[in-house]
């Protein structure tokens, strides 16, 4: 068992990828809004999504492994550690 | 947004055919990304691969794809691929059906590739309806549900789709669900490694007829019922038998080894020109 040579720091504030969505496939249907883990995403009036709490994306990738127009990409991000 | 970040573009016809024809919020979609990263993980070249389809909502897949690709009639993509098998055996072959194209129209070419073990890869989408031409019962839609041709019910029990192709002699057999898209992935990536008949079942939904019909409310309220109504095979085993039919099992069901169809009949080529030829060296030889 490794030894613990130093101590962790806390857990790391601001996001881990960066959602992006592409507005001409996206069909609006909502499920990247509705599964969302931590409500990175909202629907705007006309029903399409938009970024609306970018800093709390974690990169699970549920959005861009489920959308069906793939009309969205989570780019992940360097995170110091 | 530049189409180069995302990972799925290379594979797609992203610039004449985008966006896709399928209803908003169909599960079609996420297969068909599904099926792009595992071939991405795999690391097959696009000319390696040859994606087939029949007729229908699932048919329209192989337009968006940047492999070799044919659309074809009404339940015959197995046939079609079953052709290109064998003038092509080299090719990476992956037949795209839905529930009514391999199991109605093309029931008997599904049964008969999975005996044969021809090495294709078949992925069926089930959304338990005919949803392109208006909803009209399918052989998966569930007993007693509604549907465009079954107004007070439907009476006809459906096909149990894994266990139909494991019965029939398939290599391998799994099913996922597409609000699992990571389980399907990977497991359209161990269909396509195997050498045989392998069928991957990926549940989906229809919420323009189905879920209408039924009042099942929109995509997002069928997605959230395939998580909650879907159980891997060891969770299934310790449900008591009257609940096991409401659920969806998730899992592989059948993963072995059997001889490869092609393989075989390369050997019977071999074998009937080394017969050919030893007639023709006989016959040479009397003269």
């Amino acid at each position: 068992m490794p030894a613990i040579t130093e101590a962790r720091p806390a857990a790391h504030k601001g996001p881990r990828g960066r959602v992006v969505i592409f507005g001409t496939w996206c069909k609006g249907c909502g499920l990247c809004v509705e599964f969302c883990p931590t409500g990175v995403l909202a629907l705007d009036q006309d029903s399409h999504p938009i970024v609306v709490a970018p800093e709390k994306c974690t990169a699970c990738h549920w959005c861009d492994t489920h959308c069906p127009d793939l009309a969205i990409v989570v780019q992940p991000l360097e995170v110091a550690r | 947004m530049s189409k180069d970040e995302h990972s799925a573009y290379n594979y797609l016809r992203h610039t004449k055919k985008f966006p896709n024809v399928w209803c908003s919020g169909c599960g079609i979609g996420i297969v068909m990304s599904a099926l792009i990263r595992a071939i991405d993980r795999i690391g097959l070249a696009k000319d390696d691969v040859a994606v087939i389809s029949g007729i229908g909502c699932t048919g329209r897949m192989p337009v968006y794809l940047d492999f070799n690709t044919m659309h074809t009639t009404h339940g015959r993509a197995l046939a079609f691929a079953t052709g290109l098998k064998f003038a092509r055996p080299e090719l990476k072959v992956i037949v795209i059906m839905g529930d009514g194209d391999a199991l109605a129209i093309g029931g008997n070419h599904f049964i008969h590739a999975a005996r044969r073990n021809i090495g294709l890869t078949a992925i069926v989408v089930n959304n338990s309806i005919y949803g392109m031409t208006g909803g009209q019962h399918s052989p998966t839609t569930p007993l007693g549900s509604r549907a465009a041709t079954a107004p007070y019910g439907n009476i006809e029990p459906p096909f149990p789709v894994c266990e139909l192709a494991a019965a029939a002699g398939a290599a391998y057999v799994a099913r996922s669900t597409v609000y699992h898209a990571v389980e399907l992935d990977r497991y359209i990536e161990q269909a396509i490694r195997k050498n045989g008949f392998s069928l991957v079942e990926a549940v989906s939904y229809c919420h323009t007829t189905f879920g209408r019909m039924n009042k099942l409310g929109p995509a997002v309220e069928m997605m959230r019922r395939l998580k909650e109504n879907s159980v891997t095979k060891a969770a299934a085993e310790k449900l008591a038998p009257s609940e096991r039919p409401d659920v969806i099992v998730r899992g592989v069901f059948r993963d072995e080894d059997r001889p490869e169809y092609t393989a075989l009949y390369d050997e019977v080529v071999r074998r009937a020109q080394g017969a050919a030829g030893a007639s023709v060296r006989s016959a040479g030889g009397a003269g």
